[in-house]
C-alpha cells in the first residue's frame, strides 16, 4: 500500500511506477511536482522511477489560473 | 501527462541516458563539457547559425557532422565532441570569425577556446569595432520568441548581409521592448534612453526578460496561455471534476469536448496568434474570433469579431448546460457588446434554469421562455430582453439575490431551496468553479470582501487535490496570505498572470513552490527598479493589509463586512439535492464513513445529505473563525482597533466604525 498526498491510498504492484501512480489517480494536470518519500522526482523520471511499497508519495498540483 | 522515453546515447565514450528530443548540445553540456557557439541563447530558440557547436556523430552505423545545438536526440548515437575532423572544422571557423571581427569580446573567447589567436582572413571586409554586430542571429530571434513581433530580420547576402527593420527604416511597430538589445552579445544594439525615467532600468529588464524567456520556452509546456488563453482550464477543471455544471450540481460533463480548449483553438480561435491586452505583452494570452456570423440579436447575419471566450465564460456555458461553442460565442459577444458581465449572467441564468426545472417558476413568470438547461436560444433572447429592458430580461438583469427576493414575496417561492441552490454572497454572483470538495476555497469564496469572485484566494488544488492545508490553521495561513499578495496587484496595478500562469523550471525546488517565489521577487524587482523602494514579503503584505482592512470597514460602511455576510450558499459547500448526492454517491459515502464517521449502510439519500450538510456547515464555521483571528479581525469578522492602529489607519472615523459593529 502506498499514500497519495498523505490522504489516499492505492495498492502497490511490483514495478510500480510514478507514471502509474499519476494515471491511477488521474493527475493530468501540467504544473505538479512529485517527491517519492521525500525525494524530487524529475518529469522526465516519472515513467523510470520505481515507487517502493509503503511509499509516501505527494504530487502537488502547483495553482495557476484563478 | 506524457512524459518523453529515454534515449540511450554514448557521450565521448560515456553511455548515458537522455530524454528523447533532448539537444544534443544541452546533454553534452550537462556531462561538463565545453562545446563553443556564438549564437546560442540559452533562452532562445537554437538555429545553428554559427556552426561552431559542429559535433561528430554515429547514428545507425553512418558517420556525420551535426550543428548540436538545434540537433535534437531521437534515436540511440554515439557523439564525439573534440575528435580531430570537429577541431579542424571549429578552428578555420574560429579564424574566419576572427578574421572579420578582431576586436569583439565574444568572438576573441570563442577563438581562444578554439585554440585560435590570429586570422589569415583579415581584409577589407574586416570589421575593427568592438561592438560589431556578429549576425547570432539574438536579436531577430528575441524579436518573435519574446516580444512575438518581426520588428527586426537579416537583410542582404552574402557579405553585404545585416540586421535591419523593413525597407531600413524606423518601423512603428517597435514599442522599444528592448528585448534585442537584452540579448546582443556585443552592445551592436544599444538602449538609449529610459522611458519615465526608472530608477534602475537595467533591474527592471533583467526581471521582465526572465518572464519573456519563460514565456517562449516553458508556456509551450506549461499553461499553453499563448495559445490557448485561459481557456486551456476548462479541459483541466473537467478532468479534477470542478467544471460547474447546471448551476454548480456537477463537476464534469461527457460533453465538454464541444467547448475545450482543444475545439477552441481548432475551430474558433480563427487568429491562432498570440494576442496581448497590450502590445508587447509576452503572456498574450488574449484571445479572438473572427469573422463570426451572429444567429441572433441586433446585429444578426452579421460577421463580427468576438474577443474570448475565456475560461470563465466557457464555464458560463457548461454552467448553463449548454455545450455549444457557436452559443458560448454569441453569449460572449452580446454580454460584451452590452456591457453585461458574463460571470453574472451565466451564474444568474443557471440559477433561473434550475428553478425553473424545478417549478419554482414557470413561462407565467418567464414570459414564455423554455428555460430549461441547455436552451441556448431562450439564453441569447434573455440576454437581449436584459439589454432592451424588457420582459423576463428586466428582473433577471437584477441579479440572483434581487430574484430571490421577488419569487419569495411575489410567488411564494421556498425561500430555502432558492438560498441553497442562489450561487451569490453578498449579492454578487459565484464565478465559475465548483468548490465543494474544498473548505479552503469555499472560505476564499464566501470572504472575498467584494464578493465570491476567485482572484482573492484560488486554493482548490492547494487543499482538495493536494492536501496542503490539512487543519483550519494552514487554511487560515493561506486565507491569509494569498488575498493579500493578490490584493498587492491591484495596489501596483500589475497583471496577475505572470506570477504563476508560468512558472520557472526550478520552481519546484524551491521551499514554499505555490507561492512562486522566484516571481514574488521580480515583482518587488519591478517596483525597486522603478522606484527606488526595496520590497520583501512583510513590507508587501503590510501593504497590502492596510488596503484591504481599510476595504472591510468600508464594507461595513455600505451595509456588508460582517460574519452573516462571508457564509455561501449550501451549493458551494455540498450536495444540496438526492440527484447530486447520488451522482457522486461512492464519494460522499466513503467521507460519512471515513471522516464523519457515521456509517451510511441503510440510511436514506437525504438522511445523508442533513448529516454531511450538519458536518460541512460546521468545518466552515469553524474555518471562518479561525481566519478571522490570523487576519486580525474579531469573531463578527470586524477589524480589530489594534490591527488598524498595528496598520497606521486608525482614524477617527475607521475606529469608530469597527467600535460600533464588534463582535
Amino acid at each position: 500500500m502506498i499514500t497519495v498526498n498523505n490522504r489516499d491510498e492505492l495498492s502497490w504492484h511490483d514495478g510500480m511506477t510514478v507514471q502509474d501512480i499519476l494515471d491511477v489517480m488521474g493527475y493530468t494536470y501540467v504544473l505538479i511536482m512529485v517527491t517519492v518519500n521525500g525525494v524530487l522526482v524529475h518529469s522526465e523520471d516519472y515513467s523510470g522511477t520505481k515507487v517502493p511499497d509503503e511509499a509516501d508519495v505527494r504530487v502537488i498540483h502547483i495553482m495557476h489560473g484563478g | 501527462m506524457i512524459m518523453a522515453d529515454k534515449i540511450s546515447i554514448v557521450i565521448n565514450g560515456k553511455p548515458r541516458e537522455i530524454p528523447e528530443g533532448t539537444f544534443l548540445l544541452d546533454a553534452v553540456r550537462k556531462e561538463g563539457i565545453t562545446v563553443p557557439t556564438l549564437c546560442h541563447h540559452k533562452d532562445l530558440m537554437p538555429s545553428g547559425t554559427c556552426r561552431l557547436c559542429i559535433c561528430e556523430i554515429e547514428v545507425r552505423g553512418k558517420k556525420k557532422l551535426v550543428t548540436a545545438c538545434n540537433y535534437p536526440v531521437r534515436e540511440p548515437l554515439e557523439v564525439w565532441t573534440d575528435s580531430e575532423t570537429v577541431t579542424r572544422h571549429r578552428r578555420i571557423l574560429a579564424e574566419m570569425y576572427l578574421g572579420r571581427w578582431p576586436n569583439v569580446r565574444a568572438v576573441r573567447e570563442i577563438a581562444g577556446l578554439c585554440g585560435v589567436s590570429e586570422s589569415r582572413f583579415k581584409g577589407r571586409y574586416t570589421e575593427e569595432d568592438p561592438q560589431s554586430c556578429i549576425l547570432c542571429g539574438h536579436c531577430v530571434r528575441a524579436c518573435r520568441e519574446f516580444a512575438l513581433e518581426r520588428i527586426l530580420d537579416f537583410a542582404g547576402r552574402g557579405i553585404h548581409r545585416h540586421i535591419a527593420m523593413p525597407f531600413n527604416e524606423v518601423d512603428p511597430h517597435c514599442i522599444g521592448c528592448t528585448s534585442c538589445a537584452y540579448v546582443c552579445p556585443t552592445g551592436a544594439i544599444q538602449i538609449v534612453d529610459d522611458l519615465n525615467q526608472p530608477v534602475d532600468p537595467q533591474m527592471i529588464r533583467d526581471h521582465g526578460m526572465k518572464v519573456n524567456a519563460e514565456m517562449a520556452n516553458l508556456d509551450p509546456v506549461q499553461c499553453r496561455m499563448r495559445e490557448v488563453g485561459t481557456a486551456n482550464i476548462v479541459d483541466v477543471m473537467n478532468q479534477y471534476d470542478l467544471l460547474p455544471v447546471k448551476n454548480y450540481k456537477y463537476g464534469s460533463h461527457p460533453e465538454v469536448w464541444k467547448i475545450d480548449s482543444k475545439m477552441l483553438k481548432a475551430k474558433y480561435f480563427t487568429q491562432n496568434m498570440p494576442d496581448g491586452c497590450w502590445k508587447g505583452c509576452s503572456m498574450a494570452c488574449a484571445k479572438t474570433i473572427d469573422d463570426f456570423e451572429l444567429r441572433t440579436g441586433p446585429y444578426k447575419g452579421q460577421k463580427v469579431c468576438v474577443d474570448g471566450p475565456e475560461y470563465e465564460t466557457a464555464a458560463g456555458g457548461s454552467n448553463m448546460g449548454c455545450f455549444d461553442a457557436d452559443f458560448i460565442a454569441e453569449f460572449n459577444f452580446y454580454c460584451d457588446t452590452y456591457g453585461i458581465d458574463t460571470i453574472s449572467a451565466a451564474t444568474t441564468i443557471a440559477f433561473v434554469m434550475e428553478c425553473f426545472e424545478n417549478g419554482v417558476i414557470d413561462t407565467g413568470v418567464t414570459g414564455g421562455l423554455e428555460l430549461n438547461f441547455g436552451s441556448g436560444d431562450e439564453v441569447l433572447e434573455l440576454l437581449h430582453q436584459m439589454a432592451r429592458g424588457e420582459g423576463f430580461g428586466v428582473d433577471v438583469g437584477q441579479g440572483i439575490r434581487w430574484l430571490k427576493d421577488k419569487w419569495e414575496n411575489e410567488y411564494g417561492a421556498d425561500r430555502k431551496f432558492m438560498d441553497d441552490i442562489g450561487m451569490e454572497t453578498k449579492g454578487l454572483e459565484v464565478s465559475e468553479y465548483v468548490t465543494k470538495e474544498s473548505l479552503a476555497q469555499q472560505c476564499g469564496y464566501g470572504m472575498a470582501i467584494k464578493g465570491p469572485q476567485h482572484d482573492e484566494a484560488w486554493l482548490i488544488f492547494m487543499d482538495m487535490v493536494n492536501n496542503e492545508l490539512p487543519t483550519y490553521e494552514h487554511k487560515a495561513e493561506a486565507l491569509h496570505y494569498f488575498p493579500l499578495w493578490r490584493t498587492w496587484f491591484g495596489l501596483y496595478g500589475l497583471c496577475k498572470l505572470c506570477w504563476n500562469d508560468v512558472v520557472p523550471a526550478d520552481n519546484k525546488m524551491t521551499s514554499e513552490p505555490q507561492k512562486v517565489p522566484d516571481h514574488v521577487n521580480n515583482y518587488f524587482k519591478f517596483v525597486e527598479g522603478m522606484t527606488g523602494i526595496k520590497l520583501d514579503e512583510q513590507k508587501m503584505l503590510d501593504q497590502s493589509a492596510r488596503v484591504y482592512n481599510l476595504q472591510r470597514v468600508m464594507s461595513r460602511m455600505l451595509g456588508y463586512g460582517t460574519r452573516r455576510d462571508d457564509y455561501m450558499p449550501y451549493r458551494a459547500l455540498g450536495p444540496v439535492t438526492a440527484e447530486e448526492y447520488e451522482s457522486r454517491q461512492d464519494r460522499y459515502d466513503k467521507q460519512l464513513r471515513e471522516i464523519v464517521g457515521v456509517d451510511p449502510e441503510g440510511r436514506s439519500t437525504s438522511e445523508k445529505i442533513k448529516i454531511l450538510r450538519d458536518y460541512r456547515e460546521d468545518q466552515y464555521d469553524k474555518t471562518v473563525s479561525v481566519v478571522y483571528r490570523r487576519r486580525g479581525w474579531d469573531d463578527n469578522g470586524v477589524p480589530t482597533v489594534e490591527r488598524l492602529k498595528e496598520l497606521g489607519i486608525d482614524l477617527p472615523e475607521l475606529v469608530a466604525i469597527v467600535e460600533k459593529n464588534r463582535g
